[in-house]
C-alpha cells in the first residue's frame, strides 16, 4: 500500500514537473507581452487544472484496481465462511468425534463429540496430545502410538487404527480413528486432523459372533449347514461343516462342501428314514431322525441328527442346519437293554407261573395231611408212643402249612403291588385280631394300650392291615420277656398327608447293631425259638411297601422294640 | 340237609377225606364222586333222560380245578353251556382247590353257578358255613 502511494505521488510529481517545465518554456516566449500578468495567471490556472485532471485520472484508475481486488477478497472470504459453515454442519451431523492437532505447538482441539460420545466436559478435556494418549487402553496404546508416529514421519500413506478409549465414567469404548496430515509449502507437517468413530457396538457384536462361532467350531457335535432347496434330485448342497463333522465322518471340509449329504448313505440305510428327511425338507418341518450312515472309510455307524429350517429376514427359507451325533454306542446299549428286559420279563413270567404251580402242588398234599390229621383227633389212641409220634407229626404238618401259606401270601403281595384300597377303621380291625389272639395269649398277662383317636381311619388294604397287626402282635407275644409283664402300646398319629402308626412292646428286643440290615429279610431269625420261621417281618414289610408305606424299627435287647409305620394318606 | 352231592377230584385221598369229613356231619345224605371233569359230565349225561327225578340230581358239586383229562375250568365251560341248561340252574358249585393264583378267584366269579371258592382241606366248620349258604 505504501509503495503504491509513493508510486502515485512520484507519477503525479513527474507529470506536474513536466507540465511546469512546458509552461515555463511558454512563459519565456511570451515574457514581453504586456498582458503578461493575465497570461501568467491563466498559465497557473491551466497548470492547476491540468495537474488536477491528471491526478483525478490516476486516482480513478487506482480506485478501479482496488475495487477489483476488494471484490476478489470478498469472494474468498465468503467461500471461507461457507466452508466453515459446512464444516460445522458436518461436525454437528456426524457422530464422529473430530480432533485437530497442531503438532508443533502440541495443541489438540476436540469437537463436541468428546462430550456426547465419551462424556467429557470441556474442563475435563486436556489441551495436549498427552491427554489423548493417556486415555487409550494400556493394552492398545503402544501399538497405536507406533503406527501413529510412523504415519506422522510419513512412512505410511494413510492412518487409521482401532483402539479402546476411556470414557469419563472410566469405561472403555472401542473406536475407529482415521486421520490425515496438513503440510506447509515446504512439505512440513504442521497439523493433523482426525475423526474418531465409536465402534463399540460393532466390536461387541463381532466378539459375540466370535464367541458363538467357537461353539460351532469347538463342539463335539457335528454341525452341517446346507442350502434351502434340493440339489437336483439330491439333498440340499452342504455350505458348511464344522471340524467335529470331519472327525466323525472322515470327510474333510473341502471334500464335502458343495456336495449333498447323500454321501453318508449306504446299503443298510433305512429307506423310510430317507423319505422322512425328504418330507421334512418339502414341508419345511423340524425333525429328529436316526439312521445308519457310513463314514468315508465305509464304516457303518448310527447317526442321530436334527434338521432345523433357517429363515432370513425376509422370512424366506435360506438354509437348513443339522446337528448330528454318532449314537452307535447308545444304540448298541439300547438294543442290549431291550433284549435284557424282554428276557427278564419272560423269566419273571415263567418264574411266577412256576411258583404258582409249585405252591399248588405243595398245598394239595399238605391240605390232605391237615385234613387227615383233623380226622385222627376224634379217634382215641391208646398207645402212648403212637400218640407222641402223631403229636410230632401234627406239629410239623402245621408248621409246614403255615410256612407254605406265608410264602403264598408273600408271592401274591409281590405279584400285585397295586392293591385295592378302602377306608379301614383301625379299632374294628384291632378288635377282630384281638379275638383271634385270645386263644394263644390267654395264659399270659398282657397290658394293652391302644389309642387310635388321633387317626382312627386309614386308607389301605384291609386284609394287609389285619395281617400286619396280627404279625406284630404275634411277634410281641412270642418274644416276650420272661420276667416282665408284657406291655404293648399301639397308637396312630396324623401328620401332613401321612398317618404314622407306632407299635411298641417291652419284649426281648433285637440286637440291631448286628442285625439292622437283616431285620426285614426273608428267613432271618434272631432267636432260637422252635416255631419261628423268619417270615413275619418280611411279610409285614412287603405289605407295607405294597401300600406305598414305609416301616422302620428301633430296638434294644431286653428293653423292647418299636415299629414305626408311615402310610400315605390322601 | 342235602340229598346228593358230587365231589370231583383226581386225588383219591382228597375224595376219601371229603367223604369222611362230610359223613361226620348232616350235610348230605349221599355222596358220589368223579375223578375229573369228563367223568362228571358223563354222569350228568347219564341222568339226563331219567326225567324229573330230583333225587338223583346232585344239589352241590365240590369241584377241584387242576385235574387230568378235563380240568375244572373246562368242566365249568361245558356245564355253563346250553347243553347242560337242565342242570346248571339247580346245581350249585363250590370250587375246592389249593390254587393261590388270584386270577383263578376272579375267573370263578364269572360263572353264575359257582357260589364259593374255598381252600382245601375240607373242614367241619367249612361245611357248617356252607350248609347255611346253600
Amino acid at each position: 500500500m505504501k509503495s503504491k502511494t509513493n508510486q502515485l505521488t512520484i507519477t503525479y510529481i513527474l507529470i506536474a514537473v513536466f507540465v511546469a517545465i512546458v509552461f515555463y518554456k511558454i512563459s519565456i516566449k511570451y515574457y514581453y507581452l504586456d498582458y503578461y500578468k493575465i497570461f501568467n495567471f491563466t498559465k497557473d490556472l491551466a497548470l492547476v487544472f491540468l495537474t488536477g485532471m491528471t491526478f483525478r485520472y490516476i486516482l480513478s484508475k487506482n480506485d478501479n484496481r482496488n475495487k477489483i481486488i476488494f471484490e476478489k477478497l470478498k469472494k474468498t472470504n465468503d467461500e471461507i465462511k461457507e466452508s466453515n459453515e459446512k464444516y460445522d454442519i458436518v461436525a454437528k451431523a456426524t457422530s464422529d468425534t473430530i480432533w485437530d492437532w497442531k503438532i508443533q505447538k502440541d495443541k489438540l482441539f476436540w469437537n463436541k463429540g468428546i462430550k456426547s460420545i465419551f462424556g467429557y466436559d470441556q474442563d475435563q478435556v486436556g489441551e495436549s496430545s498427552k491427554w489423548w494418549f493417556d486415555n487409550i487402553h494400556p493394552e492398545d496404546s503402544i501399538k497405536m502410538s507406533i503406527k501413529l508416529y510412523s504415519f506422522i514421519e510419513q512412512k505410511t500413506e494413510n492412518w487409521q487404527d482401532e483402539y479402546r478409549f476411556k470414557c469419563a465414567d472410566n469405561s472403555y469404548k472401542y473406536v475407529l480413528d482415521k486421520g490425515f496430515l496438513l503440510k506447509d509449502e515446504n512439505g512440513k507437517v504442521i497439523r493433523m486432523i482426525g475423526a474418531i468413530q465409536d465402534i463399540t457396538k460393532q466390536k461387541k457384536e463381532e466378539l459375540r459372533l466370535k464367541l458363538l462361532e467357537t461353539v460351532i467350531v469347538q463342539t463335539k457335535d457335528s454341525i452341517i449347514i446346507t442350502e434351502a432347496n434340493f440339489n437336483k434330485t439330491k439333498l440340499p448342497k452342504i455350505v458348511y461343516v464344522n471340524p467335529a463333522f470331519s472327525v466323525m465322518t472322515g470327510y474333510s471340509v473341502h471334500e464335502i462342501t458343495g456336495k449333498s449329504p447323500d454321501l453318508l448313505r449306504g446299503i443298510n440305510t433305512d429307506k423310510d428314514n430317507i423319505k422322512k428327511i425328504i418330507t421334512s425338507i418339502k414341508n419345511r418341518e423340524e425333525s429328529v431322525i436316526e439312521i445308519i450312515a457310513y463314514k468315508k472309510n465305509e464304516e457303518e455307524f448310527w447317526l442321530r441328527f436334527s434338521m432345523i429350517p433357517i429363515y432370513n429376514s425376509e422370512n424366506e427359507l435360506s438354509h437348513w442346519v443339522s446337528i448330528q451325533r454318532d449314537v452307535t454306542e447308545e444304540k448298541k446299549q439300547e438294543i442290549e437293554k431291550e433284549h435284557l428286559i424282554r428276557e427278564l420279563t419272560k423269566n419273571n413270567k415263567d418264574l411266577k407261573q412256576f411258583s404258582y404251580i409249585t405252591s399248588h402242588n405243595l398245598r394239595a398234599p399238605l391240605s390232605n395231611l391237615t385234613g387227615l390229621l383233623n380226622l385222627i383227633e376224634d379217634i382215641p389212641i391208646e398207645n402212648s408212643e403212637l400218640k407222641e409220634i402223631l403229636h410230632g407229626f401234627k406239629n410239623s404238618t402245621n408248621l409246614l402249612n403255615e410256612t407254605v401259606n406265608d410264602l403264598t401270601k408273600v408271592m401274591i403281595i409281590k405279584d400285585n403291588p397295586s392293591t385295592r384300597k378302602e377306608v379301614v377303621v383301625l379299632k374294628e380291625v384291632f378288635e377282630k385280631i384281638q379275638s383271634q389272639l385270645i386263644f394263644s395269649s390267654h395264659t399270659h398277662q398282657t397290658i394293652l394300650k391302644v389309642n387310635f383317636e388321633n387317626a382312627p381311619l386309614l386308607e389301605a388294604n384291609k386284609s394287609y392291615i389285619e395281617s400286619i397287626l396280627l404279625n406284630l402282635l404275634t411277634n410281641s407275644i412270642k418274644y416276650r420277656s420272661e420276667n416282665k409283664i408284657l406291655e404293648i402300646s399301639i397308637s396312630t398319629h396324623q401328620a401332613e398327608n401321612q398317618v404314622i402308626f407306632i407299635f411298641t412292646d417291652n419284649g426281648i428286643g433285637i440286637d440291631l447293631e448286628r442285625n439292622r440290615d437283616k431285620v426285614f429279610g426273608l428267613y432271618q431269625r434272631f432267636h432260637n425259638y422252635p416255631d419261628s420261621k423268619g417270615l413275619g417281618l418280611y411279610l409285614v414289610k412287603s405289605q407295607v411297601e405294597a401300600m406305598e408305606g414305609s416301616i422302620s424299627i428301633e430296638s434294644e435287647v431286653n428293653k423292647g422294640t418299636t415299629f414305626t409305620i408311615t402310610f400315605k394318606n390322601n | 340237609m342235602l340229598d346228593l352231592i358230587l365231589c370231583v377230584d383226581d386225588d383219591p385221598i382228597t375224595l376219601m377225606l371229603s367223604k369222611k369229613v362230610i359223613f361226620k356231619t348232616t350235610f348230605t345224605h349221599e355222596i358220589i364222586t368223579a375223578q375229573n371233569g369228563e367223568e362228571a359230565l358223563q354222569f350228568f349225561d347219564s341222568i339226563r333222560h331219567k326225567g324229573a327225578d330230583f333225587n338223583i340230581r346232585p344239589q352241590l358239586i365240590f369241584l377241584d380245578l387242576n385235574m387230568p383229562v378235563m380240568g375244572g375250568w373246562e368242566f365249568l365251560d361245558s356245564f355253563n353251556s346250553l347243553a347242560y341248561s337242565d342242570f346248571n340252574t339247580t346245581t350249585k358249585i363250590v370250587i375246592l382247590s389249593s390254587t393261590i393264583d388270584p386270577a383263578d378267584l376272579e375267573k370263578a366269579k364269572t360263572y353264575p353257578m359257582v357260589i364259593d371258592f374255598l381252600s382245601k382241606p375240607i373242614t367241619l366248620s367249612m361245611l357248617d358255613y356252607l350248609s347255611k349258604k346253600v
